[in-house]
């Protein structure tokens, strides 16, 4: 690459990067402000005495601790549901041979093309009739799977050589000792690229939840957030802390591993 | 156990396990061959049957229920009206407003992903120092709630306290309405602050796909950088284009948190994304029969575009 072409590349990847990283930053910043500041007209990028008593505040102002313990059992609750599951059927469809088995990996395969808008208004009835609506039964049962995770792992377990398996049962191992000794443990990256991105996804999700609670304190953060907004929407302030306690697990999660997500994110464009 | 049981696989198809073949194909325990065959399918039934509970219960019937219920109305959606709610939906003008500024958000962000991503990613593919860090700062957005970035925004695009128009007051600059003089454009906009890294991820994948000998040999024969970007990476990277636009049509046709958190449909219904839409005739109005019908017709409508998209691309995949 010549010079100006360097310099050209440089500067667009730069202006593009601060377009995505800078008002991030001004979230921070305004979690920090006072009241008064984030109401005044003027520009305050670096408040004068960092208000750190905002995060304090949030807590009083609403049942934030409710948030964030809903959202990590309901986040939580739906990864380790899809780290049990979706390995084991896509054990199933890599290496078993059965009766119905295209036309059954079809029928969950095409459960990707059912988005939550089509169901939400059939299982919110059926929540409501079975009294699980505004609590996390609700909030995680109808997300305990999905053909996108099963897909990723049944893809990731075909080429475990079928010896391996063979020689498992050679020995006498039962077929699940077979799945969680021999296959499982062979998963491994996958299993981290499905974990890392049902977390993530469930986190943030924000329909569903907003739909299956009504009480505050069944609320997870993106909801409980939005919500708390809309009633106090002169306390921007509390909303930035808010929001940026919610960023804490992504961006954790972003510097720890995100090769993982990279890499991930490259999988699903494959076909 | 149905008859297919009985049919024993051919040897040689390839993708199964060779424990059909061999020595030990009537069975390492003196069992014949179809107890042992019949002994696996029950535990792999075994092995999937919360899956096919859970899929059953959670998708299939609410498939059929949605459906069912659009067939109906009244307050407990249970009169049966035929077509009826289908019908109200084509005379619905606020049902056909969504739809329209649905398309055009859709079509917005989904031409805006593709040029942005696959320009971002042409850039960060270049061999340059700290480009993993331009990838991860590109991308943040993309995992970050639809709620934090929908307040966020709103905030920052406010009228009288937002950041933007605070820096043009300061420059001595005219101020603007965003969210009252191009509402859905602002819409757009912000989605694609969103969503751009994750298409230039996309892309990036697609252009290190592309084998090196075919720019080589572009450039021995004269080709300008020009000339290998429209002759080599654009067709060669068609799949993943298709593939992106599949992905941005979908999700913009389920664009949901933007209305809600953003403009709440405003103003003057200009962004009244269709699930936003449909939420408030399910959720605020309480019509789950209409609600049901409005839901139904635009997964058609998803589903129709995706095949439509995916015939188009079959069509059009270049090979060298």
């Amino acid at each position: 690459m010549d010079r100006t072409v360097r310099v050209t590349v440089y500067t667009l990847l730069v202006v593009a990067s601060a377009l995505t990283v800078v008002p991030l930053l001004y979230m921070v910043a305004l979690s920090l402000q006072t009241e008064g500041e984030t109401l005044s007209g003027e520009a305050v990028l670096l408040p004068e005495s960092p208000q750190w008593g905002n995060y304090a505040t949030l807590f009083e102002e609403a049942p934030f601790a409710d948030f964030i313990v809903n959202s990590l059992v309901v986040a939580g609750g739906i990864t380790l549901a899809h780290l049990l599951f979706d390995p084991l059927v896509g054990y199933v469809f890599a290496k078993f041979d059965f009766p119905f088995r295209n036309t059954l990996f079809a029928a969950i395969l095409a459960t990707l093309m059912i988005p939550l808008f089509v169901r939400m208004i059939p299982l919110y009835v059926m929540m409501s009739d079975l009294g699980w609506l505004d609590s996390y039964q609700a909030l995680v049962t109808p997300f305990l799977m999905d053909g996108f995770g099963i897909f990723l792992m049944r893809q990731f377990i075909q080429p475990v050589p079928d010896d391996l398996i063979d020689a498992g049962r050679v020995d006498g191992a039962s077929e699940f000792a077979i799945y969680r000794r021999i296959v499982l443990p062979q998963t491994k990256p996958a299993l981290a690229v499905l974990g890392l991105f049902t977390f993530t996804f469930q986190w943030n999700e924000f329909l569903w939840p907003l739909v299956a609670t009504s009480s505050e304190d069944m609320r997870t953060i993106p909801v409980g957030l939005t919500l708390f907004n809309q009633e106090h929407f002169t306390l921007w302030h509390l909303t930035a802390a808010g929001s940026v306690l919610m960023f804490v697990p992504t961006a954790l999660i972003l510097v720890f591993s995100q090769r993982y997500f990279v890499r991930g994110i490259a999988l699903t464009g494959l076909k | 156990m149905p008859s297919k049981t009985t049919e024993r696989a051919p040897a040689e198809r390839p993708g199964r396990g060779p424990h059909r073949r061999g020595p030990f194909a009537r069975g390492p325990f003196g069992r014949g061959p179809l107890t042992l065959r019949a002994r696996r399918a029950r535990t792999a039934y075994l092995f999937l049957a919360p899956a096919l509970l859970f899929f059953a219960v959670f998708y299939y019937v609410p498939i059929a229920d949605v459906v069912h219920t659009s067939l109906h109305t009244g307050p407990r959606a249970d009169e049966f009206d035929g077509l009826g709610n289908y019908v109200d939906a084509f005379d619905d003008p606020a049902a056909r407003n969504s739809f329209v500024v649905t398309l055009l958000f859709t079509v917005g962000t989904t031409v805006g992903a593709i040029v942005l991503g696959l320009g971002l990613a042409l850039l960060v593919n270049r061999p340059l120092r700290g480009r993993a860090l331009f990838r991860l700062a590109l991308l943040v957005p993309y995992l970050t709630s639809v709620a934090v970035v929908g307040l966020l925004w709103r905030n920052i695009l406010d009228p009288q306290l937002g950041i933007l128009n605070r820096m043009l007051r300061e420059f001595d600059l005219p101020t603007q309405q965003w969210l009252n003089t191009a509402p859905l454009t602002t819409l757009v906009v912000i989605t694609l602050w969103q969503i751009s890294g994750y298409t230039m991820i996309l892309f990036l994948a697609g252009l290190q796909g592309i084998p090196e000998v075919y720019y080589e040999a572009a450039y021995l024969d004269g080709a300008g950088s020009r000339q290998r970007f429209w002759r080599i990476t654009l067709p060669l990277l068609a799949p993943t284009t298709l593939f992106v636009a599949v992905m941005a049509v979908i999700s913009g046709l389920q664009a949901f948190g933007q209305a809600y958190i953003i403009t709440n449909g405003g103003p003057a219904d200009s962004t009244d994304l269709y699930v936003f839409h449909l939420f408030n005739v399910a959720f605020r109005s309480r019509d789950f029969g209409y609600s049901s019908a409005l839901s139904v017709l635009l997964l058609i409508v998803i589903m129709v575009f995706t095949a439509l998209q995916m015939r188009a691309g079959r069509r059009r995949e270049v090979r060298y």
